[in-house]
């Protein structure tokens, strides 16, 4: 049992990591911009399609695949925020609604382009493995950890010790005031945008060779990712963080007492439970002033 | 504001009681302009089971301004209560759907009860939460609904003894009337919460909800009563397609339907009482009927979703409205209309 | 009837296309004006289940193909060309009730056949009944669809209860218990495991069951219940794309289980999307084996190869049969467009298709062979079971 529990902790870390670049880049755009993206689930998805694109036609590279990715999903996300999401703006309902809308677009824009079928892209680092003991996982297991690791370390950075980061902070905490000081809600909704997109890019470039990349292939992250900022305390980075790990954790070792087919059921209990008793998440704090 | 309000109420839905009437007349008629179209009947009733629970939902969307992301699993529950009632212990038909309605409506009640109080965001994630978890139901428990073999054999309703003659419902132009029925229940139901004291004070929730608690309004009880009508509505819908299908699958109600049914509500028109069965005309019929089923076409589907909610957020109903304006009065922008264009 | 027999039991590739010619049965003297017969098809193209569609879509195109460039086929003395009227139901119930709809009254077709999804066939079935046209369906496993007394549904293919005794009998035999399961969270999946449920006798112990959900790719959690079981084998329910990551992660994770298959994991697409390292071993039933040193199975494989450039596949060959199975039915009631009558004629049917015999019992249901293959150390197949067809590595 204590070699399962070690198995599902190192997978559910791995899996964790990739719900925190989920969650990390919905918490920022819904801090910032108060949009509650549903489409950003498939903008993973699109970004492992872009990076199995341009590793198997263009570069042949899969580091510069993944930028490759990054920055077209950049792009895609400042064209959706300009083109949609900030002339809805203070329209809860309707911002929901064209998110379904850019799921309908984007999957089936996918499937009509790339078809049904799941691509696979195998990658060296997906064919090394790593023995632990009895256990064996492959090598992409700890570059996935690795990689989101460094990368939440540098956007926390980022966050913290520069201009533009201090001042996406200040916005996500308190709208109004931070106009007060003259920050630039314009700039701070592109570069939300910006930043939320690169990460989904980058999880599904990560994800996507170690499994497969198929149409559907973020829908679950989306939903856990949702999980994660709702456990976090909707608009709390830090809680964004450690839901997104915690639930790829607490999910992976729960198949070990409970039916997988009721573990996404689990999950979804555990996410009323906690808007019920602590509607503010397990690390916001009450302050948003919203109805 | 209540002039607005009052304003709304009234001129909206006028176009939509037109649209309703001509669409009645043509249903009421349908079995003999179809009657040797089958297919067509078919299609219309297909059509009726997306649009039972489209109209929960637009009381729900369209005239309260909650959104459920999680109603066909709401529909799910009252198809699946309705099919085990009539399968394992011999229930009639209209007993076992009202039986169906009310366990979909209870449900939504237990589930309103305490998430309603929650924050607008949270409320429609964990619509989405309890649609995700009624279909994991559906599915996994084998031993009652079949699990994910489905649920063969759903039986019709009986046939009915008119005297002068017998209606079978097990063929379909005498389920077409069956289902006819059902509908026009549903949009009476809608019709009348909306033209009540009752549907007025959701319109004002809609409109702002702190302004309306502070009139007087007990909005959380609004909330719930309409949210379980609503909710009840989907169980109906749910029921009557899987006695129509005479199969319950999960995936029949399963989250990617929840999503159509938001789509079709908004492209028909969310706050208009024709607009639910608009949208499933666009949504079901159409595609039916021309039978392309290939990805681009929900990515058109998409597409005109985007595009409504940015330059068209009533939906067609709204721009056949308008369109109806202009012609009567020659082009003019209304006041409610700028404020009501984006429902906040 | 006979003719058609003498050819798919005979000729090989495309030698047995210009046998079909040569057959009177086929031939068509000259000018002469020929009708078309039209049937209706309903599959799954898009959607989910849009790669084993296209299996299926490939049996019935390859089928037609042999008939019409053999000049077509002849009931009652007159000789008819087939075409087919195909709709996509996307796995979905309303779709496939409103396509089946459209077939029967619509286009108006003799005979529908078809469908992969059962909650999707059990929608269709009773539309069948209501206007008296005959579903064949090919693909299907659900074993309570040919239980609701609907006397105008087919199946030709093996149901969940047929291709499980077979494996479970296999199972036994070897003492594979502990039996783990991994399996598809949809129709197909959970009707395999409550199948080997009910079959599987009492000295073989159920390990552990995990379902995943159809779009999931992670594993890992089933992995690291099976290990902590330890169980002996593992049997996989699932199609090619999910089996094949599924049998990766178990050998990455370092789990040296034997593994149990499906008819989908007994096919040479599925050794390129691994390698024979991962495969040797694996044992799976199979109501086609491809490679069966068989002369119908030979042919039709040889004809799939030649189309479509790949293995050819049991959904194809099902289908294939279905078609044949339909043309013979209408030879038999000599009409090609009384449904009610080619109804009658399918009831009575015996045909030797590349499936095997196929005989519809008081069900409706076919009951042809169903096979178990294994996977050879240098990545072919040999079959197993049954004894009388057993063949080594290379024909399985």
């Amino acid at each position: 049992m204590a070699q399962a529990l070690l198995e599902q902790i190192i997978n559910g870390t791995m899996m964790g990591s990739i719900y925190m670049l989920v969650a990390l880049g919905m918490v920022l755009i819904y801090g910032v911009m108060h949009v509650l993206n549903f489409a950003h689930g498939v903008l993973f998805m699109v970004g492992g399609y872009v990076c199995h694109f341009f590793f198997t036609q263009v570069l042949d590279s899969y580091l510069l695949a993944i930028l490759g990715s990054m920055a077209v999903l950049s792009v895609i996300g400042l064209a959706l925020e300009r083109g949609v999401f900030r002339r809805l703006r203070d329209n809860l309902r309707m911002q929901v609604i064209a998110s379904l809308g850019l799921i309908l677009v984007i999957q089936n824009g996918v499937i009509a382009i790339w078809g049904p079928n799941a691509l696979q892209m195998r990658i060296t680092t997906t064919d090394i493995r790593v023995p632990i003991g009895e256990l064996s996982f492959t090598l992409q297991h700890f570059l996935i950890i690795g990689t989101v690791g460094v990368t939440v370390t540098a956007i926390w950075l980022f966050l913290t010790r520069t201009r533009i980061g201090t001042a996406l902070r200040a916005t996500s905490q308190n709208a109004e005031a931070a106009q007060v000081v003259g920050i630039d809600a314009n700039r701070m909704y592109v570069a939300s945008f910006l930043i939320g997109c690169a990460l989904a890019a980058l999880g599904g470039a990560l994800l996507g060779p170690l499994f497969l990349i198929f149409p559907t292939m973020g829908d679950l992250p989306l939903l856990k990712g949702l999980a994660a900022i709702i456990i976090g305390g909707m608009g709390s980075i830090p809680g964004a963080i450690i839901g997104g790990l915690g639930i790829g954790i607490v999910e992976a070792v729960s198949t070990l007492y409970i039916p997988t087919d009721f573990r996404d059921t689990v999950v979804f209990a555990a996410l009323i439970a906690v808007l019920l008793l602590r509607p503010q998440g397990l690390f916001g704090v009450r302050v948003r002033g919203e109805a | 504001m209540t002039a607005m309000t009052a304003l709304t109420a009234m001129t909206a839905p006028r176009a939509g009681r037109l649209a309703i009437a001509i669409v009645a007349l043509l249903a009421l008629a349908a079995p003999f302009l179809l009657a040797d179209q089958p297919y067509f009947l078919h299609v219309l009733i297909l059509t009726m089971t997306f649009a039972i629970p489209a109209i929960g939902l637009n009381l729900l969307l369209g005239y309260t301004g909650l959104v459920s992301l999680g109603h066909m699993g709401f529909a799910g529950v009252g198809a699946y209560t309705t099919a085990l009632l009539m399968m394992d212990h011999g229930w009639s038909a209209v007993p076992a759907m009202a039986a169906g309605a009310a366990a979909a409506g209870v449900l939504g009640v237990l589930v309103g009860i305490p998430c309603l109080r929650l924050r607008s965001h949270f409320f429609i994630i964990v619509t989405l939460a309890v649609g995700m978890i009624l279909f994991a139901l559906f599915n996994n428990l084998d031993g009652i609904t079949g699990g994910a073999e489905g649920l063969p054999g759903v039986p019709r309703p009986g046939p009915l003894d008119l005297g002068f003659m017998v209606i079978d419902f097990r063929r379909l132009g005498g389920f077409y009337w069956f289902a006819l029925v059902v509908t026009l229940f549903a949009l009476l139901v809608q019709y009348l919460i909306v033209r009540s004291d009752f549907g007025r004070s959701l319109a004002a929730i809609r409109q702002d909800e702190i302004l309306a608690a502070a009139r007087g309004v007990n909005v959380f009880a609004h909330k719930l009563a309409i949210f379980g009508i609503s909710t009840a509505l989907a169980g109906l819908g749910g029921a009557l397609k899987v006695m129509f299908l005479r199969v319950a699958a999960p995936l029949s109600f399963e989250l990617l339907e929840s999503i159509n049914l938001v789509l079709l509500t908004i492209v028909g028109g969310a706050g208009y009482l024709a607009g639910p069965i608009i949208g499933a005309l666009v949504y079901v019929a159409i595609p039916e009927i021309l039978r392309f089923a290939d990805a681009w076409r929900l990515v058109l589907f998409g597409v005109i979703l985007v595009a409504m909610t940015l330059f068209a957020p009533r939906g067609l109903s709204g721009m056949i409205e308008a369109g109806w304006r202009r012609l009567r009065r020659g082009p003019a922008v209304t006041g409610e209309e700028a404020a009501d264009g984006r429902p906040a | 009837m006979t003719t058609m027999k003498q050819i798919t039991t005979r000729a090989t590739a495309v030698a047995a296309l210009a046998a079909l010619a040569a057959m009177p049965a086929f031939g068509v003297s000259g000018a002469m004006a020929q009708e078309t017969v039209t049937l209706g098809i309903v599959t799954a193209q898009t959607g989910p289940l849009a790669a084993p569609g296209r299996f299926q879509m490939n049996g019935f195109d390859l089928a037609v193909q042999a008939i019409n460039e053999a000049g077509g086929f002849e009931v009652d003395g007159e000789t008819y060309m087939l075409d087919l009227q195909v709709y996509d139901t996307r796995c979905n119930a309303a779709e496939g009730a409103s396509a089946m709809q459209r077939l029967a009254t619509v286009d108006q077709v003799p005979v529908v056949l078809g469908e992969l999804c059962s909650p999707v066939a059990a929608a269709e079935a009773p539309i069948a009944a209501d206007f008296g046209v005959p579903l064949v369906l090919t693909v299907p496993t659900a074993p309570n669809l040919t239980e609701q007394g609907n006397e105008w549904l087919f199946r030709v293919n093996p149901n969940n209860f047929q291709l499980n005794e077979a494996l479970a009998a296999f199972v036994a035999e070897n003492g594979w218990s502990p039996l783990s399961f991994i399996a598809w969270n949809n129709d197909a999946g959970r009707g395999g495991v409550n199948g080997m449920r009910e079959l599987l006798p009492d000295d073989v112990e159920f390990g552990y069951v995990g379902y995943f959900n159809v779009g999931e790719v992670d594993f890992s959690s089933h992995i690291a219940n099976i290990r902590n079981e330890g169980s002996e084998a593992i049997m996989l329910l699932m199609d090619e794309e999910p089996g094949a990551l599924a049998i990766r992660q178990i050998r990455d994770a370092g789990l040296d289980a034997q593994l149990v298959g499906t008819l989908a994991m007994g096919s040479s697409r599925f050794l390129d999307r691994l390698n024979a390292e991962y495969l040797d071993g694996m044992a799976q039933y199979n109501a086609f084996p491809p490679n069966a040193p068989i002369p119908r199975i030979e042919e039709f494989s040889a004809l799939y190869e030649a189309a479509y450039g790949e293995e050819s596949h049991g959904f194809a060959a099902q289908s294939y049969d279905g078609i044949f199975v339909v043309i013979a039915a209408m030879q038999a009631a000599g009409t090609v467009s009384d449904s009610a009558a080619i109804r009658d004629a399918l009831a009575e049917i015996s045909w030797d298709g590349v499936i095997g015999p196929i005989m519809f019992n008081e069900n409706n249901q076919a009951e042809p062979p169903v096979y178990i293959t294994q996977w050879c150390d240098d990545g072919t197949r040999r079959i197993l079971f049954p004894d009388d067809l057993a063949a080594d590595c290379g024909f399985g």
